[in-house]
């Protein structure tokens, strides 16, 4: 197979030159900016314009309404949500969530996509379909749900359970198992959502590849590994940018329907707690300090992931 | 689907016994995957038949199945009114997402700008925001542009999307570079690439976002319970909120406006579904 | 740029509408030309009986004042209060807002509801709230005046499944009355039917704190006294300290607290503790499954009882003169006897007005046909007022309180200590 991966290594850098060199020389002009001006307008308007007010309210003890007065207070605001006692209890919840919730965001849908591709095309479709379905529900409806389903007296698993022969399970009620059922619920609805982007990318990389590399004899597993895995890289690297930075984001609505951050604290994660402690106040210098502590961390984990994803994504130029 | 892309179709290897073996792997692995997917879709449907008594049955069907939860649904709030805003408000969000995303990837494939790695970056960190911030500042912006309790309210803030641009902009690297080139050197307006030969080979990352910002979209509670001020203004998230009572949830019916709040967007799904996949076939060039 | 100088703009344009806190304009004596107020309430976006029933008082109110026109915003009670903040910061002054009592002092300090004694004429209001219960009127004081007239509630109150009740040997006709009778019931019934004892609906997010506070103030205990946090003290703590050890011994259930009402639905559950309002729900979900009963909610030994409510009060926010007579005389008509009549009957809410229950122009008719309402009613006599919480702070404060609660029932520490932990650092927050 190195062979091969030899020979497709260089046609692609070849490819990639001209287009590069052809940027590089164009001189400025106006024309990319009107494009950008929609986007760009709205963002500044709609998000960025608030967020440098908030910037300056993270400073500030405020209740917002107009008769009463901005007293300035430094960095009071984040040293207190800082503190929190549950903050690096929070922090540790937060790494679980992101780790486990990677097997159903990009593992098990980047197989799914791979595997359905070699079948026939209605248990193609239908499979996929079958698995995109939890996406359409909204995610409180999930939550209770599962809630339900879970429920240790009468939820249809807890029957199950009793039926193999083992003890109910306290799924949202033990500390010990509450985090992964949260888990789990969240990335019962991202696996479609995965599935779905993979699939497309999947089913955009150019045949030609493929069967030039049949040809050649590569094995199944070769041309996943060595053709059809760099091609999805860039799809691989922005689901796992997207759960690193969205993880926490994503199960919040499952915590606030179904524990609370409970019990005991145990499912609570960075972006609840500052929920909590910071956007459910109705203090602006609280939730402003909570929104730029979030928007700062996350920022800076950004960062590296478009480091990582600019170094190794592979593109099909 | 009539024609097979080559690349999708069983390989050789697949008549032999081993691959016979793989394929029922494969078959069976997709199978309790979806089993694990439309379980608790099929407890919703069948509870929304429950009539109140049986709420809590665990029986795998009712016992006496009523659609007393619908009748219930449907005259005690506005429903069709909301789902009709909801399909407004998610069909006019993922198509500005598309068109706003479609120019801002365009400008940044094709132009090497100096400034192109800050408007990346802008574009990309936007969508870190928490809600939670903009959220105020939003409403007051809002309410003096006399959007409240509008449908334009609720769609024109997220008419742009770092996530709608990221998607395109990944789409549209992948694209034959050699095309966009043969095209310049033919003297075609940039407007026209987009138009006449980008945007039609661009039909599977289009369909996928458009499928996701539908849903996101459809599925979108906060910015519509902070601007609608009456239910037959609101969406149909917030028609969800109101089986949602004080006193406990009202189980039946809640389920049933569950599952006439999923139907659409299951059928946006299968149609644009479809898309993805036929759209490669209609492109000529792969 | 353009949007931060407007939004400058705006709020000096708001602060110099605004009249300070207090020196109130005088309120109009008639409506004698046409206004229109809003009416912030929660009932109404919830598809449940509560909405129809305020639909049926506005229209009411609408006839009987037909100068007034009222714009209802429909708000679930959990986002109410930030909506009404929210409007007030973009400058649209809410009239008449129902909202819930944890919010108080927020309310009375911060966002300028008008107290009803700076507002009406002595005389006046005197004579509207005669015949209301004075305990009920003291929940939506502030040092000593009325910010929010009590308007929906309810108390906690023991529902319990007369089912499970037989099969575990107890006598259903003889409900427990005492904490160590529940703890003995709920034992039984765990051991001998393998179903849930008991639960209270004091750990959700949802219920708030006033079943908590309603058992520790049996006790005799207080959350807080002034501005200083006495949830950890002797007889607080040891209500709660009561409920871990049920917890131990198997009577108390250790179910999620967010589907407990579920599982006592189900019939799961001997006993349950929470809202009276609960009351229609359940009996349509016991209805030919389980016989179901109330029972007064449980007392600490021969202490009486100290039940406090849940539900809202209605506060003014009008500025204008007009609007405020017109919010005015929304608030009275609202809380008259036909409008509790209606909301008792109809939403199950407790009635503020203790003289129409036997009239039978009024509830006479229906209590009758109701009879389970008595013990609902009897409590209202020992109505004790639920504490929210001082500060700029209350919400942390009441959570951290909550999250210790929860703790120190359903965790195997000692219960008190992770109580005081929890009161000293939450005391950081308090003024």
């Amino acid at each position: 197979m190195t062979s091969f991966q030899a020979e497709f290594a260089p046609s692609k850098a070849a490819a990639a030159t001209p287009m590069r060199a052809a940027r590089l020389r164009e001189p400025f002009s106006i024309a990319p900016w009107i494009y950008l001006a929609p986007t760009l307008a709205l963002l500044m308007i709609w998000t960025y314009v608030p967020l440098v007010e908030a910037f300056k309210l993270s400073f500030y003890q405020w209740n917002m309404l107009p008769t009463s007065p901005q007293r300035y207070v430094g960095l009071k605001n984040y040293e207190r949500l800082i503190a929190l006692p549950e903050m690096r209890n929070a922090l540790w919840n937060t790494l679980y969530y992101t780790l486990g919730l990677f097997p159903m965001s990009v593992i098990i849908p980047l197989f799914v996509a791979i595997w359905t591709q070699d079948l026939t095309g209605r248990a193609r479709k239908i499979y996929r379909a079958l698995i995109f379905v939890p996406m359409i529900v909204a995610p409180v409806v999930a939550a209770i749900l599962w809630r339900w389903l879970l429920n240790e007296d009468q939820g249809i698993v807890t029957l199950g359970l009793d039926w193999l022969g083992f003890d109910r399970i306290g799924f949202l009620t033990d500390p010990r198992y509450a985090l992964a059922t949260l888990t789990w619920i969240t990335g019962w609805k991202l696996i479609g959502f995965s599935t779905l982007l993979f699939s497309a990318a999947n089913a955009g990389i150019n045949s030609a590849y493929i069967e030039a590399a049949r040809i050649d004899g590569a094995s199944r597993w070769g041309i996943i590994r060595d053709i059809r895995l760099p091609l999805l890289s860039p799809t691989i690297l922005l689901l796992s940018m997207m759960t690193i930075l969205f993880g926490a984001q994503w199960s919040f609505a499952y915590i606030r329907v179904l524990t609370d951050g409970g019990p005991l604290k145990s499912t609570t994660n960075i972006f609840y707690l500052l929920y909590q402690y910071g956007f459910e106040t109705l203090s602006a210098g609280w939730s402003s300090a909570a929104g730029m502590i979030a928007f700062a961390g996350f920022g800076l984990l950004a960062a590296g992931c478009m480091w990582l994803t600019k170094r190794f994504a592979v593109y099909d130029n | 689907m009539t024609i097979e892309n080559p690349a999708s179709s069983p390989e050789p290897s697949s008549m032999t016994a081993p691959g016979l073996v793989r394929r029922l792997a494969v078959h069976a692995m997709m199978i309790l995957l979806s089993v694990l997917s439309i379980f608790p879709i099929y407890w919703m449907i069948v509870t929304s038949l429950r009539p109140a008594n049986e709420i809590f049955s665990t029986a795998l069907w009712p016992a006496s199945p009523t659609l007393e939860n619908y009748a219930f649904v449907l005259t005690r709030i506005p429903m069709l009114q909301m789902l009709l805003n909801t399909a407004v408000v998610a069909a006019f969000t993922a198509g500005l997402q598309v068109v706003t995303g479609m120019l801002a990837a365009y400008a940044l494939v094709r132009w090497r700008m100096r400034l192109s790695g800050v408007v990346h970056g802008l574009i990309a960190l936007s969508w870190l925001v928490p809600f939670q911030v903009t959220m105020i500042p939003n409403y007051v912006l809002a309410s003096q542009l006399g959007l409240l309790d509008t449908l334009t309210g609720l769609i024109i803030p997220n008419a742009a999307h770092a996530f709608a641009v990221l998607m395109l902009y990944h789409g549209m690297r992948s694209f034959p570079s050699e095309i966009l080139e043969a095209a310049r050197i033919d003297g075609a307006r940039s407007w026209k690439i987009l138009w006449q030969i980008v945007v039609p080979n661009m039909g599977a990352p289009i369909a996928s976002l458009s499928i996701i910002a539908f849903i996101s979209a459809w599925n979108e509670y906060f910015w519509p319970l902070l601007l609608s001020r009456k239910p037959e203004n609101s969406v149909v998230q917030i028609g969800l909120q109101m089986f949602m009572t004080q006193e406990g949830n009202l189980w039946g019916p809640l389920m049933a406006a569950a599952c006439l709040a999923s139907l659409p967007i299951l059928v946006v799904y299968l149609v644009l579904q479809r898309h993805v996949i036929e759209s490669f076939m209609k492109s000529g060039i792969r | 740029m353009l949007r931060r100088t407007s939004l400058k703009l705006l709020t000096a344009l708001a602060g110099s509408l605004l009249v300070p806190f207090g020196a109130l304009a005088d309120m109009a004596a008639t409506i004698d030309k046409p206004v229109t107020i809003t009416f912030y309430n929660y009932n109404l976006a919830s598809a449940s009986a509560g909405a129809d029933a305020t639909k049926e008082l506005i229209a009411g109110f609408e006839k009987k004042f037909p100068n007034v026109k009222v714009e209802p915003i429909a708000v679930p009670s959990n986002e109410i209060m930030s909506r009404v903040q929210a409007d007030i910061v973009a400058g649209r002054q809410p009239d008449v807002a129902q909202l819930v009592f944890r919010d108080l002092i927020y309310l009375a300090t911060d966002l300028g509801a008008n107290a009803l004694e700076d507002m009406v004429k002595p005389a006046e209001l005197k004579d509207h709230l005669a015949g209301m219960i004075p305990n009920g009127l003291e929940l939506g004081k502030v040092d000593g005046k009325t910010y929010g007239l009590a308007y929906t509630f309810s108390t906690p109150i023991m529902f319990y499944n007369a089912d499970l009740f037989r099969q575990a040997g107890l006598d259903p006709d003889q409900p427990p009355k005492t904490w160590a009778d529940v703890a003995a019931a709920a034992k039984a019934i765990n051991e001998k039917t393998g179903k849930n004892g008991f639960f209270p609906g004091a750990y959700g997010p949802a219920d708030g704190t006033f079943v908590y506070q309603s058992i520790v103030m049996s006790n005799g205990g207080k959350v807080r006294d002034g501005n200083k946090l006495t949830f950890a003290d002797s007889n607080a703590a040891e209500a709660v300290k009561m409920l871990h050890d049920m917890v131990v011994s198997g009577a108390h259930a250790k179910i999620d607290p967010a589907s407990a009402s579920d599982t006592f639905a189900g019939g799961n559950m001997g006993m349950f503790l929470y809202t009276s309002a609960l009351l229609s729900s359940l009996k349509k979900s016991a209805a030919g499954k389980f016989d179901l009963r109330l029972a007064a909610m449980p007392s600490f030994g021969s202490k009486p009882t100290a039940p406090t409510n849940s539900g809202s009060a209605l506060f003014v926010f009008s500025k204008d003169p007009l609007k405020q007579r017109a919010s005015y005389e929304l608030l009275k008509y609202l809380t008259s006897r036909e409008a509790y009549t209606i909301i008792t009957s109809k939403i199950g809410y407790l009635p503020l007005r203790l003289d129409i229950v036997d009239d039978p122009n009024y509830l006479g008719g229906w209590v009758k046909e109701n009879p389970m309402f008595r013990a609902n009613l009897e409590q209202l006599n020992r109505l004790t007022a639920n504490m929210a919480f001082p500060g700029a702070n209350y919400r942390q404060v009441e959570k951290m309180m909550m999250d210790a609660v929860r703790e120190a029932v359903f965790g195997n520490g000692d219960p008190i200590a992770v109580l005081k932990t929890a009161q000293e650092q939450a005391q950081d927050l308090m003024p």
